[in-house]
């Protein structure tokens, strides 16, 4: 029993003291970052246009504040504290961190939400973290030789449309998932960039209300989806 | 070209390679005191070992596709910001977006290194850096506080009042879904737009290159999504997205040559 409570206290001086690091680490992180584009800034003798920042915000920046938001609201029960704060510092959460921590849950066998679970999702997303760490600078250090061919001219197409490869394959994944509201929204958009050109310079911004028609088009489907199985039920 | 030198010099290799060694000492540091928590919490050390060698094996997959990431944006922004993007914090779609959105507020028009300046590479690393934080500044200020409360037993439900609202549980997912669908149609339709109107109203003559490489990037995309379904094989996600990009962005060489 007395060796029960030992351990008990133990393990909440040792969340207490993973809430305390991982706040530290995670400022000094933050700051490294938004920092280092002032430090590159200086190197290159120009700083950041700071208006030209907030306009992006305001277009793009606002969807990945909400994502943010639903992302630690999510995850953090799944991911304990100290694979939390690993976690939001590391990123790749969806494509690695949390079906990673979850796969090292199922294989130990520890249930979400106990002392168990809090050690091996922190071993998990800690190892995970390095191994990225390690293939990736592994990776650019081969590349290193790679830079001229990287540059040539004929490779610029390539990374010219870097752009356009992300979202088409973004759309193949997403429009899938509810195809009536993405044609809608794309035949909306497209009148919409045909009929007044001058917008195709400035799409960022057009994302909002491209997204605010899409949500609005997706509730009106869900309500209706969700009154009709509940008219169902009675 | 000079700036792209620049941007692949040895000093944006240290700035950016110390973070990213910094990032791994607190993995290191987290790592060995869960180790030490997890013994003397009396969990099998076998266990322990068996969840570091799972997820080991599990990430090299998904980190040499996000190896693939950094290739595809080196061209355009170097290759050392890239890699700290993509070692900390980052992932591949989110860091693209929002160069993208960077460089048309900066006023270059687009990602591309021919138009790229010293002062739009900055505006778009701090763009890059302050938008995706959310997370961080969350675990920050609420981590331990809503840990505690995760913590906690639930209170008892209150009693339903009598007005009948739509049952909005589960539409967070949707509206996820649906945020990335309006994002992505604001690029797609920008194509299709300039395709018609880009050089005039309803000209018909303007660059059909970025659709065409959508359009290959998607069906590259809809290739791995049915191996995937077809084969069962999880492995595929990791892939999937930057095997489409660097897909595209090779059929992109061959098409602008016909383009032009």
């Amino acid at each position: 029993m007395e060796n029960m409570n030992e351990n008990k206290a133990s393990y909440g001086r040792y969340l207490e003291r993973t809430h305390s690091l991982g706040r530290i680490f995670t400022v000094l992180v933050l700051a490294l970052l938004l920092a280092a584009p002032f430090v590159i800034g200086m190197y290159l003798k120009a700083m950041p246009d700071i208006p030209a920042c907030i306009r992006a915000f305001l277009s793009v920046g606002l969807v990945y504040l909400v994502s943010g938001i639903v992302e630690y609201l999510i995850y953090v029960p799944m991911l304990g504290a100290g694979g939390s704060y690993l976690a939001f510092i590391t990123g790749n959460l969806i494509n690695m961190k949390i079906p990673c921590a979850i796969n090292a849950r199922d294989i130990v066998g520890v249930k979400s939400g106990t002392p168990e679970n809090e050690i091996v999702a922190t071993l998990s997303i800690a190892t995970s973290s390095l191994v990225t760490i390690a293939v990736l600078a592994l990776g650019v250090l081969l590349m290193i030789p790679l830079q001229p061919v990287l540059q040539s001219p004929a490779l610029q197409p390539a990374f010219e449309n870097v752009v356009p490869a992300l979202f088409g394959a973004m759309a193949c994944k997403y429009y899938r998932a509810d195809r009536k509201v993405a044609l809608l929204v794309l035949a909306f958009m497209t009148l919409l960039f045909t009929l007044v050109p001058s917008l195709i310079g400035s799409t960022s911004m057009m994302v909002i209300p491209s997204g605010a028609l899409a949500i609005g088009l997706s509730y009106l489907s869900f309500a209706k989806a969700r009154k009709a199985k509940e008219g169902d039920k009675e | 070209m000079e700036l792209l030198s620049k941007l692949n010099s040895p000093f944006l290799y240290m700035v950016c390679g110390g973070i990213v060694l910094f990032v791994a000492v607190i993995c290191v540091v987290f790592a060995v005191r869960a180790y030490r928590m997890g013994k003397a919490m009396g969990i099998d050390t076998g266990k322990m070992k068996r969840a570091v060698t799972a997820s080991a094996t599990f990430a090299v997959l998904p980190s040499v596709g996000i190896l693939l990431g950094v290739i595809a944006l080196s061209g355009s922004l170097g290759t050392p910001w890239p890699w700290l993007r993509l070692s900390v914090i980052g992932a591949l779609h989110y860091e693209t977006q929002v160069a993208e959105a960077a460089s048309e507020a900066a006023g270059i028009g687009g990602l591309s290194i021919a138009n790229m300046t010293p002062g739009a590479f900055a505006t778009i690393a701090l763009l890059m850096s302050f938008c995706i934080m959310w997370g961080m500044v969350l675990v920050i200020f609420n981590g331990k506080a809503y840990c505690s409360r995760l913590a906690s037993p639930a209170p008892a439900k209150k009693k339903e009042g009598k007005k009948k609202k739509v049952d909005l549980s589960g539409f967070g997912d949707t509206a996820m879904t649906a945020m990335f669908i309006g994002l992505v149609s604001a690029y797609i339709a920008s194509y299709i737009g300039n395709i018609i109107s880009g050089n005039g109203t309803f000209s018909f003559s303007g660059s059909w290159l970025p659709l065409a490489v959508a359009c290959v990037a998607a069906l590259a995309m809809a290739v791995f999504i049915r191996i995937k379904e077809k084969t069962g094989a999880e492995w595929v996600d990791s892939f999937s997205v930057a095997g489409s990009m660097l897909i595209a962005m090779t059929a992109a060489i061959f098409l602008g040559r016909i383009a032009a």
